[in-house]
């Protein structure tokens, strides 16, 4: 589903040049749930940002299912990221100004023949119940905790249906309790079919999944895999 | 994506009053001015009714002579004609074409009243100043021995006198028979309104009628002027002349209409230019902002150009709202008829006024939404 192979990312600056990726090979498969760990500032973001298209590598190229975008403009990338991939984020990235149903439907909006209204009102209110947050759509995200904000977040991810999710450490900001809910949550997308790649730093969470590649120094020390269930590939 | 971006703006919509209070303040200042340039606009399309190039207004004031006026007054009219420089020569009251004076009455037909300008002439007038007559004639000094005395109207004060009957031949307020109907009458020039307008035959020996409006031939220069005003001064010792040039008073009437419009224009060029600097500063910060919300667009679709297109339509929902309030307010005057001017000259200031704000938000929303564009989602996601 994703395949990385040789990549390289390097920040220049007039004066500094910093090797932030160094020759990364790496393939999920479809059905795979990944985590990435590491110590700060080893690369996990900037490998996230690759694999999520946010970001172009220095060298080496990238497949999301099946395609190299390594050359892909601006307007292809956006339609492959809306389409392919759901991205959650740490610190959630709700838009306060609008409500839990409005947040969610966010991703419908950019999506190439656009649907109706009230079709993406039936798709983001689907999404909602999917993460149990079905009681609270009308509200805003000031109103609700970190765990349902990660929850509305989620459903923003799904929302569009994509094969990926990429999760950059979807529980650092939440108590162990419900942390754990929104690992159930990721548990569960990934049993109905969603490849996950997931950032974290909490050893317990990436024990969770099939697969823990480790990252140091913008290299790839350790790819093991933990649990075999559902690969599809 | 116009109805998430009007659900956006109206959620935020306490952030925005003062900008939409700026906006609106803008739109009615807008709509205001625009108005006043419509109907000017308007008035000026329509034509004068009458030549002025080459024509002079000689002015007679007669000062303490108060010995047979009317035949001195006539005399000079008559010695005037006789310059092989002047085509025509007429005389007429003070409200001559261009001047500041004005003179108004009521005038009835059938009980129903129109307030018109008088003006008193004599039998040249029309010849003097170009004015064509398409319906009926223009009066002579063989009318005034009639029981009713000889007037001529205009296409306004038969339109609202007397609506669809036949004008010639009508008495006007139990004194006066109409003789002919001309077309338009401007006097104070072509910003003035085309106004009910009633022409009378001046009495012979009429003291008052002290104005000559004379018409010379093209190329006639000041040499002649002085000519004619020593021997009038030789005809008349003791008398006050003025010569006005029509095309000079003209200007000065524009002048009139012209200045307060532009002192207008730039009181509110000033305040646009403020609201405009006001709002490319909001939206420049809205974008520092909302870099996060920026970065997660792009992650789940949006294209830089999308994004830059967002902050533009954000900008034209918000001057929208604030419009929708102007044109709350702007729709009233067309209702309640207000200065009594068409419905379409406001209709028109309207379209003008949102025209010239949405010109102005998108200008303003241009740098700083392709400002928005170029931030990189993957910086911006990670700076909160």
């Amino acid at each position: 589903m994703i395949k990385l192979t040789n990549i390289e990312k390097v920040y220049r600056t007039s004066s500094i040049e910093t090797l932030a990726l160094n020759t990364i090979n790496l393939h999920v498969a479809a059905g795979e749930f990944l985590s990435i760990m590491g110590p700060s500032g080893c690369g996990k973001s900037t490998l996230m940002n690759l694999m999520g298209l946010l970001d172009t590598p220095s060298n080496g190229t990238v497949e999301i299912a099946g395609r190299v975008v390594t050359q892909y403009r601006d307007k292809e990338l956006a339609q492959l990221r809306n389409q392919q991939i759901g991205f959650i984020f740490q610190s959630f990235h709700l838009i306060n100004d609008l409500s839990v149903l409005d947040n969610v439907e966010i991703p419908l909006l950019y999506r190439k023949g656009d649907p109706a209204g009230a079709s993406r009102r039936v798709l983001a209110k689907e999404a909602l119940e999917k993460v149990g947050l079905s009681n609270r759509m009308s509200h805003f995200p000031g109103q609700l905790s970190g765990g349902q904000k990660q929850r509305v977040a989620i459903a923003r991810a799904i929302v569009g249906n994509p094969a990926i999710v990429l999760a950059d450490e979807p529980t650092g900001n939440l108590d162990s309790v419900m942390g754990n809910e929104i690992m159930n949550i990721l548990q569960q997308l990934n049993t109905d079919g969603s490849t996950i790649v997931m950032v974290t730093h909490d050893e317990a969470m990436a024990r969770k999944t099939h697969r823990l590649v480790r990252l140091f120094d913008g290299s790839m020390v350790g790819d093991s895999v933990l649990r075999n269930e559902r690969v599809v590939e | 994506m116009l109805r998430h971006l009007f659900r956006l703006i109206w959620n935020k919509k306490r952030a925005h009053t003062l900008l939409i209070v700026e906006i609106w303040a803008s739109f009615m200042v807008l709509f205001g001015l625009a108005t006043l340039i419509v109907v000017n606009v308007s008035k000026y399309r329509e034509p004068l009714g009458f030549t002025y190039a080459n024509v002079w207004a000689v002015q007679l004031h007669n000062n303490q002579d108060t010995t047979d006026v009317g035949s001195k007054l006539q005399r000079i009219l008559q010695r005037v004609r006789t310059y092989p420089a002047v085509e025509s020569a007429s005389s007429m009251g003070d409200n001559f074409p261009f001047s500041a004076y004005q003179n108004g009455s009521s005038i009835t037909h059938k009980k129903h009243d129109v307030q018109a300008d008088y003006y008193t002439t004599d039998d040249n007038f029309a010849n003097t100043l170009g004015i064509a007559v398409p319906t009926g004639r223009w009066y002579r000094s063989a009318d005034s021995v009639g029981k009713y005395r000889p007037v001529v109207i205009n296409e306004q004060t038969r339109k609202e006198l007397f609506a669809a009957e036949n004008p010639l031949g009508k008495i006007i307020s139990d004194q006066y028979k109409v003789v002919g109907v001309i077309d338009n009458f401007k006097a104070k020039g072509e910003f003035m309104a085309n106004r009910p307008a009633l022409f009378e035959l001046a009495k012979a020996n009429n003291t008052w009628t002290n104005t000559m409006l004379v018409r010379v031939k093209p190329g006639t220069d000041a040499a002649f002027e002085a000519t004619m005003v020593k021997a009038i001064a030789s005809q008349l010792p003791g008398w006050g002349f003025e010569v006005d040039y029509l095309t000079d008073s003209r200007k000065n009437q524009h002048n009139l209409v012209l200045v307060p419009i532009i002192i207008a224009s730039v009181v509110c060029g000033f305040l646009l230019i403020n609201v405009a600097l006001g709002l490319f500063g909001v939206l420049n910060l809205s974008i520092t902002r909302r870099r996060s919300e920026i970065g997660l667009r792009r992650a789940i679709g949006a294209t830089g150009s999308g994004v830059s297109t967002q902050f533009v339509g954000e900008t034209w929902v918000l001057a929208t709202f604030a419009m929708l309030i102007g044109l709350l307010l702007a729709v009233q005057f067309p209702l309640l008829n207000v200065f009594d001017l068409q419905a379409g000259v406001y209709l028109t200031a309207m379209g003008i006024a949102a025209l010239i704000i949405y010109l102005i938000v998108t200008l303003c929303a241009l740098f700083p939404s392709r400002q928005a564009a170029l931030i990189q989602p993957a910086t911006a996601l990670h700076e909160e």
